[in-house]
């Protein structure tokens, strides 16, 4: 198996032993494939944002273990840190992070908090910057000087200068124009393919996980509710439904087409897919 | 008879550059030369990319910035006027009510009614009337079960909720949203969204959607789109979103349905018909399938 | 923990303490406070005690909570008493006369009423204020009793709109340190080890990114503050409009008859020879 990062039967409890106890996460196991965009979807309290502050070791798990590359990131505790450089997590709205002179400065916070030599440093705020779109000018500014857009970038710019094995992602294009949600989840594949990492990605966005992810996990209740590829997870949409999640509009469409009648096959839940399958029929069968 | 709420000629806006502050730098983009008619219990969205203009133009029509050139009318009232009083803009803000993105930069007080009752107090009403107030615009949004609560135990769905409250206690006759819906869950912006039409809907009140999400931007019945500060589409919301090239081309993207037909449009095959909703798609292309199998 | 402190915080609740008008509350706790610096003698601190925990009863608030309250000053409380003990002079035999250390009786009741007059204090102010009021009532009711202030100029009005508005911003605040901080724990930040400068430097990244979102909150609150026509107190009214009741004045006289027992037995001077031992120990005074 190629996998990375693994949670093994782990339980998360809030506030144990007070009056707001509360099971977070309650017994989930699930791994993360290198190469691979994982979709992690749910409700706002399916447990899905503790499950991403177990990644990075920001929450220590209840009960259960969690494995980066084999190992229990809670074997030494003291030095969880490094598990935070390997798996690097940015969170949602990440522009409050900012906070240095220069962004080419806050780019480099992570790298010099790792111990690297200043040309170490220079070296991956300029491959960071490029990765995400910063321009040689914008590095020069002072990160509030930059638009919306741009600070989210920078802010996404100084996990990636950590060269993480696995990039979270919590949220990243939330409150974006489209424009903006492209700049920033079109480079994920890339990132990919180029380091054989692990991104996973939260989303609200299903056309977003559709579009980008290669497996989707779907969390509920605190439990796992579905794992699968994204063509799995997207065929059965009343199973998503169930759980108060939609699926994206055009694998909809899709689905009423295929109930009356008309025989679609191949990648049904993006507009080009479904394009692809129409005009298939269409040349094959109707024509 | 006149019937439009807020009437805009020519509106320019122009920040000077000791307005860029530290916190203020996205929305730093002005307006030029905008004119729009909105009519008295409309539901318009006003589309636009992040930094298009559109927040400007908002803060223009409830006084919050003085136009640097050009014409607004609230209700027949022209608020750029040089003689337009001081106790006028306290008119203007009470009608034109505003909405805005962070759920948690808008709630003055400690406890939900008293921060509904905020904007009845301001506007100096006796105590029996407030009370009233309050109690109607919290049911309106379906937090009458958290008078008591304190704001920051809410969820962001819930505090936007509460603002629209505070809103509606001053009984506006227009209600602005400027990204309302931005940093909630889908749950949240359901929710956001439902109250939108309803208010709409039951209380005849002109509701303005500023959103970048298109989806959200397609419910509406007209649909005027802003890029770089002027507006470069305005119409029923059907016949926007059948020009998905106009709108790739300032960056913005149409329904999936209206996509997908655009996309089979520009593979050679040519459909008429609707494709705003999923169901509608689902009609426009079923009927084109059948119609070319029962051709052969 | 934070979160552990019950010091200061508000409890809801329905009890006639929670009931009562927060200027009552606030006159109250002068009277209160005026008194328990009176007392000087056995009987004054028992009269007073009594009082105390009449409020705490009627408050129907959990004696443990009472006690934590108090836990997060007892160090200082028993170093002070102790120091009390040792460094008060008296009369007469010391009770213990060792190397340099003389401990004589005046030290001993001197400590112990100390330690029981700040103890009281916080008790009292605490069950009256902070526990029973919410800090919104808490600031309606300054603002109305010193609103006489706003004749001569003072701006009551903003003060306690700005205190509302801290109040209101404080949780959210705490929440976005929180954010901050594991942001930045996520880029490899370490706030807990090194020296004094190190730490002090490792803060940097946290108040920066609070200052600023900080700015930023404000100048949107201030705008949205605008669009509901906010200005100032001009031609405002009150959702919640303070009013005495009959309890408000019943509680007035009762805590004025309790001060005023107190007062009035501290200053009686105080007679060593004439009433017996039973005396002697009430009314022993220092």
């Amino acid at each position: 198996m190629n996998e990375i990062l693994k949670l093994q039967n782990v339980t998360y409890i809030y506030g144990r032993g007070t009056p707001f106890e509360k099971v977070a996460l309650d017994n989930v196991s699930v791994s993360f494939e290198r190469g691979k965009i994982t979709g992690l979807i749910g409700h706002t309290g399916s447990g899905k944002s503790t499950l991403v502050n177990l990644l990075n070791g920001l929450y220590k798990p209840t009960e259960g273990r969690v494995l980066l590359d084999g190992a229990d990131i809670w074997e030494n505790p003291k030095e969880i840190y490094k598990v935070r450089y390997r798996v690097g997590l940015v969170m949602q709205y990440p522009e409050y992070q900012l906070f240095d002179e220069t962004v080419r400065d806050d780019i480099g916070f992570a790298p010099r908090n790792l111990g690297l030599s200043e040309r170490e440093v220079a070296e991956r705020v300029e491959e960071a910057a490029a990765f995400v779109g910063i321009t040689e000018e914008m590095l020069n500014k002072s990160p509030f000087d930059l638009s919306g857009g741009q600070k989210r970038r920078a802010a996404i710019a100084g996990i990636v200068a950590m060269r993480p094995d696995v990039l979270v992602l919590d949220e990243p294009a939330a409150g974006l124009d489209p424009k903006g949600r492209r700049e920033i989840l079109g480079g994920l594949t890339e990132y990919v393919k180029e380091r054989n990492s692990s991104v996973i990605l939260v989303s609200h966005s299903m056309e977003d996980m559709a579009h980008y992810c290669d497996n989707v996990v779907v969390m509920n209740n605190s439990k796992i509710y579905g794992v699968g590829t994204v063509e799995e997870i997207f065929s059965e949409s009343e199973k998503l439904s169930e759980v108060g999640l939609d699926s994206p509009a055009v694998s909809k469409i899709a689905a009423e087409l295929i109930r009356r009648g008309i025989p679609l096959e191949g990648e049904l839940y993006t507009v080009g897919g479904v394009r692809d399958a129409l005009l298939r029929y269409m040349r094959g069968g109707a024509l | 008879m006149n019937d439009s709420i807020i009437r805009v000629e020519n509106l320019t806006f122009v920040y000077d550059d000791g307005e860029a502050s530290l916190t203020n730098t996205e929305e730093n983009r002005g307006v030029k030369d905008i004119s729009l008619d909105i009519k008295r219990g409309e539901y318009v969205a006003v589309l636009g990319h992040n930094g298009s203009g559109k927040s400007t133009l908002a803060k223009l029509l409830n006084m919050i910035l003085t136009p640097t050139s050009g014409k607004i009318y609230i209700d027949g009232v022209d608020i750029t006027a040089e003689d337009f009083s001081e106790d006028g803009i306290y008119d203007v803000r009470r009608k034109v009510g505003m909405v805005f993105q962070n759920p948690d930069n808008q709630l003055v007080a400690t406890v939900v009614e008293e921060d509904v009752a905020f904007g009845p107090e301001n506007l100096g009403l006796p105590r029996e009337e407030i009370r009233r107030r309050v109690n109607s615009a919290l049911s309106k949004v379906g937090m009458t079960s958290y008078v008591r609560h304190a704001p920051h135990k809410l969820s962001g769905g819930q505090k936007q909720r509460v603002a629209i409250a505070g809103i509606i206690a001053m009984k506006p006759e227009v209600i602005i949203f400027d990204e309302s819906t931005a940093m909630l869950d889908p749950l949240g912006r359901r929710d956001v969204i439902g109250i939108m039409e309803q208010l709409n809907r039951e209380e005849g009140i002109t509701v303005i959607n500023i959103t970048h999400y298109m989806d959200e931007a397609a419910r509406a019945d007209r649909v005027v789109v802003i890029n770089d500060g002027t507006v470069v589409m305005d119409g029923k919301t059907r016949d926007i979103f059948s020009k998905v090239d106009t709108l790739h081309s300032i960056g913005l993207e149409a329904p999936q349905g209206n996509e997908l037909l655009w996309e089979l449009n520009n593979a050679g095959v040519h459909i008429e018909g609707e494709g705003l909703t999923s169901e509608e798609c689902v009609e426009t292309l079923y009927n084109f399938l059948q119609g070319k199998t029962s051709r052969k | 923990m934070i979160s552990d402190i019950t010091l200061g915080q508000f409890f809801p609740g329905y009890s006639v303490l929670h009931k009562l008008d927060p200027r009552t509350k606030l006159i109250l706790s002068v009277i209160a406070i005026v008194a328990i610096f009176f007392a000087n003698s056995a009987i004054t601190f028992i009269i007073f005690t009594l009082g105390a925990v009449l409020l705490i009863a009627v408050s129907r608030i959990s004696f443990s909570v009472i006690v934590k309250g108090i836990k997060p000053i007892l160090f200082i409380l028993l170093f002070t008493a102790i120091l009390n003990v040792f460094m008060t002079g008296g009369e007469g035999e010391p009770l213990v006369d060792f190397w340099i250390f003389r401990i004589y009786t005046e030290g001993i009741v001197r400590a112990v009423f100390m330690a029981l007059r700040v103890m009281l204090l916080i008790v009292v102010t605490s069950m009256l204020l902070t526990y029973t009021t919410s800090p919104i009532a808490l600031t309606d009711g300054l603002e109305s009793l010193l609103s006489p202030l706003k004749k001569i100029g003072v701006p009551v009005h903003t003060f306690a709109m700005m205190m509302s508005i801290a109040l209101r911003f404080i949780p959210t605040l705490v929440e976005e340190t929180d954010k901050i901080m594991n942001a930045q724990k996520s880029r490899g930040a370490d706030f807990s080890s090194g020296g004094l400068v190190k730490r002090a430097k490792a803060l940097i990244p946290i108040l920066i990114p609070l200052i600023v979102s900080s700015f930023k909150r404000a100048e949107e609150l201030a705008t949205a503050m605008e669009c509901r026509c906010y200005r100032g107190d001009v031609g405002r009214t009150k959702l919640v409009k303070l009013e005495y009741k009959g309890r408000d004045l019943l509680w007035i006289l009762l805590v004025a008859l309790v001060a005023g027992a107190v007062i009035t037995l501290s200053v009686l001077p105080y007679n060593p020879e004439s009433y017996g031992v039973l005396y002697d120990i009430l009314f022993y005074k220092i």
